[in-house]
């Protein structure tokens, strides 16, 4: 699945960036399908804001976010639907877990969506076992610490078949070993898919290979 | 609540459905004919205004040609009168002897099968039928007054009657002979043969004025038929037509228990709309969450409406259910009184169950289509 942003400028942020220079902002970008993206932006710069136009649940931006060639406007609200259940994921900054529902039931709810599951029970299960929230998966979410929800967040964007894999600060509270255990969860997923990821962050990491860097 | 308003209104509605049916069981079906229901006689009302003008009471041809034109009437049937004196006395003892007159009507009219009801030019026996109010009469009015003997049906028809015909010139004797009784006309017949003979013989015209016409209805009763006689100044035995009014008021009382049962409708369905919204707007985050992780709007719809429409079909059941019961209780009580009804529903009420449930099914997949989509 072809990503490509042409001239992209988000409207509140219009002044401050036509003041500097961006890397992604305002100019043409080809994300090549199955590269993993690094953008590094600090605090500020719209982070969240292009993983949201990205993952069209914002609009307010001038300039255009490409699919497969068509605009994000050109999509109607079932395929806007099936692309987000069949080719792109995403884990939020702030998570946005049903706070009503178990840790398991959040997962669950994404991985029964589609009338054939990509993922096995099991597979789940493993998955938490890796990441350590085995033990809390029966509990309410709302029970949970940032950093197991956040787990809990990753472990639902990966439920899904995807070839895109968005991501806006994944690792904030998560420990270094979490972090690397996490990483490396996520690397495996996209590998077997064959997939890409944008993946947003304050800094500089190391936490997987990237093929392409880029500043906001 | 609102499944509440929903059944009322269902109910409502489905038992004016099914009174209609039955009514129209009642009045038109084979099993509930009634015989003197059948047959009006009309005449032209004698007004203060007309009294002296015999011509202006009698029905002209076009008279009688807007009557055969009338929907409800399947015949008419010219009465003619006999326009000659007519004396009868009873033979023997009986001491009864009275001035009468006849009439006639069209064979098909005559409700009383009879062979006998044949006369040919030279029989000197008239078949006659007479009235059952007219037994009745005698034998419960005059005949106590006048300290005469009661007769029976059986033993009139026995008896010759002494007929004496006559005009200012001639007068000659027949023999008649009661052939039978009616309910359906009020009148003294003789064969139409008779009459036209005897009118030509005595009175000089084949063709007597028409003063009565008797017409076959399916239903007496039928208010634009009672409109129609009003309108152009007929009567008729007025205690056939009285079933009229009432029937005119029961179907009024019907419909009024059908619009109301329409208008509780109609509020049901919008508080079911509203109680969508509702829903769809307390969980809207939910909702939209959904819809960010991907769901896609059918999915959603589907749900919705799977937590109502099973509801609305269980109070459809019901509903019928309910109707079905009263139905059955409601021709177990008419049988007693001898009026034949189904005991199940008609199929007037079943198509009205099927087209609320769908007009619901619809105004509720059109609100959470409406509602769902709305901010996304």
């Amino acid at each position: 699945m072809q990503i490509q942003l042409d001239h992209l400028l988000p409207v509140p942020l219009k002044d401050k960036i036509l003041q500097r220079k961006s890397g992604i902002w305002n100019e043409n970008i080809q994300f090549n399908p199955g590269s993993f993206v690094k953008i590094k932006a600090p605090s500020g710069t719209g982070k969240t804001t292009l993983v949201h136009y990205l993952y069209h649940i914002r609009y307010d931006y001038t300039g255009s976010v490409l699919i497969d060639g068509k605009p994000w406007s050109g999509y109607n609200r079932n395929e806007t639907a099936s692309l987000r259940q069949q080719k792109i994921s995403v884990i939020f900054q702030d998570l946005r877990l049903f706070e009503q529902l178990t840790a398991l039931e959040n997962i669950e709810l994404k991985r029964v969506m589609n009338s054939q599951p990509y993922c096995t029970v099991e597979k789940v299960q493993e998955m938490a076992a890796r990441l350590n929230v085995t033990h809390v998966l029966n509990q309410s979410s709302k029970t949970l610490s940032y950093g197991e929800r956040q787990r809990i967040a990753i472990i639902r964007a990966l439920v899904q078949p995807f070839e895109w894999l968005f991501m806006d600060e994944p690792f904030s509270h998560l420990d270094e070993d979490n972090t690397s255990r996490a990483a490396a969860l996520i690397a495996e997923e996209c590998k077997t898919r064959n997939a890409g990821f944008i993946l947003t962050d304050l800094d500089h990491d190391q936490h997987f290979d990237y093929d392409v860097l880029y500043q906001l | 609540m609102a499944s509440i308003g929903l059944g009322i209104a269902m109910v409502l509605i489905l038992i004016a459905l099914q009174a209609n049916t039955d009514f129209n069981q009642l009045l038109y079906s084979d099993k509930n004919q009634n015989e003197t229901a059948d047959f009006l006689v009309i005449n032209k009302k004698v007004t203060n205004s007309m009294m002296g003008q015999p011509e202006k009471s009698v029905f002209s041809p076009t008279d009688i040609e807007n009557v055969r034109k009338q929907p409800f009437v399947q015949a008419v049937g010219l009465i003619t009168s006999s326009q000659f004196k007519v004396v009868a006395q009873a033979p023997g003892e009986l001491h009864f002897a009275t001035d009468m007159f006849f009439e006639a009507v069209p064979d098909s009219f005559i409700d009383v099968k009879e062979d006998d009801w044949k006369w040919n030019p030279g029989d000197r026996t008239i078949p006659i039928i007479l009235p059952n109010d007219f037994l009745n009469l005698y034998n419960f009015g005059f005949s106590l007054s006048q300290n005469l003997p009661q007769i029976s049906q059986e033993t009139v028809k026995a008896l010759p009657l002494q007929v004496v015909i006559s005009n200012n010139l001639v007068s000659e004797t027949y023999t008649g002979h009661i052939v039978g009784f009616s309910d359906r006309i009020s009148s003294f017949l003789v064969p139409a043969t008779f009459m036209n003979w005897a009118n030509e013989k005595y009175a000089g015209t084949t063709t007597a004025a028409t003063s009565r016409i008797v017409i076959k209805t399916a239903d007496p009763s039928n208010p634009a038929l009672v409109k129609f006689l009003d309108d152009n100044g007929y009567t008729a035995n007025q205690d056939k037509l009285k079933f009229s009014k009432t029937r005119v008021i029961v179907q009024t009382i019907v419909s009024v228990i059908g619009f109301f049962g329409l208008i509780l409708l109609l509020f049901a369905l919008l508080v079911f709309s509203m109680f969508i919204q509702l829903v769809i707007a307390s969980c809207r985050k939910e909702i939209q969450l959904l819809v960010t992780l991907g769901t896609a709007p059918r999915q959603l719809q589907r749900y919705l409406l799977k937590q109502f429409v099973p509801l609305y079909f269980i109070i459809g059941i019901l509903s019928l259910v309910l109707v079905t019961i009263l139905q059955y209780f409601a021709a177990g009580l008419l049988a007693k009184h001898d009026m034949v009804v189904n005991p199940l529903p008609g199929i007037g009420t079943i198509i009205g169950t099927v087209l609320i449930l769908v007009l619901v099914y619809i105004v509720n997949v059109s609100t959470v289509r409406r509602y769902i989509l709305q901010d996304q």
